[in-house]
């Protein structure tokens, strides 16, 4: 169950429109590293999750990409408000225009539509937190790129934030990664699917 | 900044911090003075919640009615400053 709140987790309030950076910026919407995918990544992979801070770990961070993604969406919205049609021609905004005018629409900057063939849920919790822990990096470095792209303050500063939570997720997955790994059987880790093949866990910690 | 965006500003510190602690949490169930933590600033996040829905409208629906909840600002709109 999801109950909405009405609030940004970070307030976004941007005074100069600039299509150039929405179109940038909607990568983090629908692109091969953004929030759609993240979210929809850990909530799909947490019911395989063989323990309960795991389970807990992946909802609680799923949930939280669902609030960055409305966030990214209001940058996007703010950045693309009360534009002329000089404008949408000359920033090179006029091809994402033509098919969504200023909708909020999950794609890449390249053009390219959100699809979940950029994300894996394997069933197996080693593979899947590694997944983890490589897709946080890689919006950090996309938030990175943004940063360097991006002058005006009131888009950099929930950039940032978004930037600083990539960082955040990282090492709780990387505890929770050895949390997991403290439960297996040494000997091999990497061998089986602890998920699948249950003969090879311990016993739950108490 | 006027006296609505301050009190919201209060509302969204005080539970990112019990968001931070609880993230921690899933991953340190054990660590009491954590746990503590999470529950003081999980009881100042509400508190400050509750005295910004009766001064200025529903963050929940369920605090509320439907006009009001509609009524209430949506959060990709700017908060326009007039101060």
């Amino acid at each position: 169950m999801f109950s909405y709140e009405k609030k940004l987790q970070y307030p976004v309030n941007i005074k100069n429109p600039n299509p150039k950076l929405a179109q940038i910026i909607i990568t983090q919407y629908g692109g091969p590293d953004g929030e759609l995918g993240a979210s929809l990544r850990y909530l799909s992979q947490r019911f395989a999750m063989p323990y309960s801070e795991l389970k807990g770990l992946l909802t609680d961070i799923g949930t939280e990409e669902l609030g960055h993604l409305e966030m990214i969406g209001a940058i996007v919205y703010q950045l693309t408000r009360n534009l002329s049609l000089e404008e949408i021609e000359k920033s090179g905004f006029d091809t994402y225009f033509v098919d969504h005018t200023t909708g909020i629409y999950p794609v890449a900057a390249s053009g390219y539509p959100y699809t979940a063939a950029q994300f894996q849920s394997k069933g197996d919790v080693i593979t899947d937190l590694h997944e983890d822990l490589a897709a946080e990096q890689k919006a950090r470095t996309t938030y990175d790129n943004i940063l360097r792209l991006v002058d005006d303050p009131d888009v950099r500063e929930p950039i940032k934030f978004l930037r600083a939570r990539e960082v955040v997720h990282y090492q709780r997955f990387g505890e929770g990664l050895r949390l997991a790994t403290d439960r297996l059987n040494s000997k091999n880790f990497y061998a089986f699917n602890p998920s699948f093949d249950g003969k090879n866990f311990k016993p739950r910690m108490k | 900044m006027n006296e609505q965006q301050r009190l919201l500003r209060k509302v969204s510190t005080a539970q990112f911090a019990a968001w931070e602690l609880h993230l921690y949490l899933d991953t340190h169930p054990c660590d009491t003075q954590a746990n503590e933590m999470f529950r003081k600033y999980t009881d100042e996040a509400n508190s400050f919640k509750r005295e910004y829905e009766h001064k200025y409208g529903p963050l929940m629906v369920s605090a509320s009615n439907e006009a009001d909840w509609l009524k209430s600002p949506w959060p990709w709109e700017n908060e326009r400053s007039c101060d």
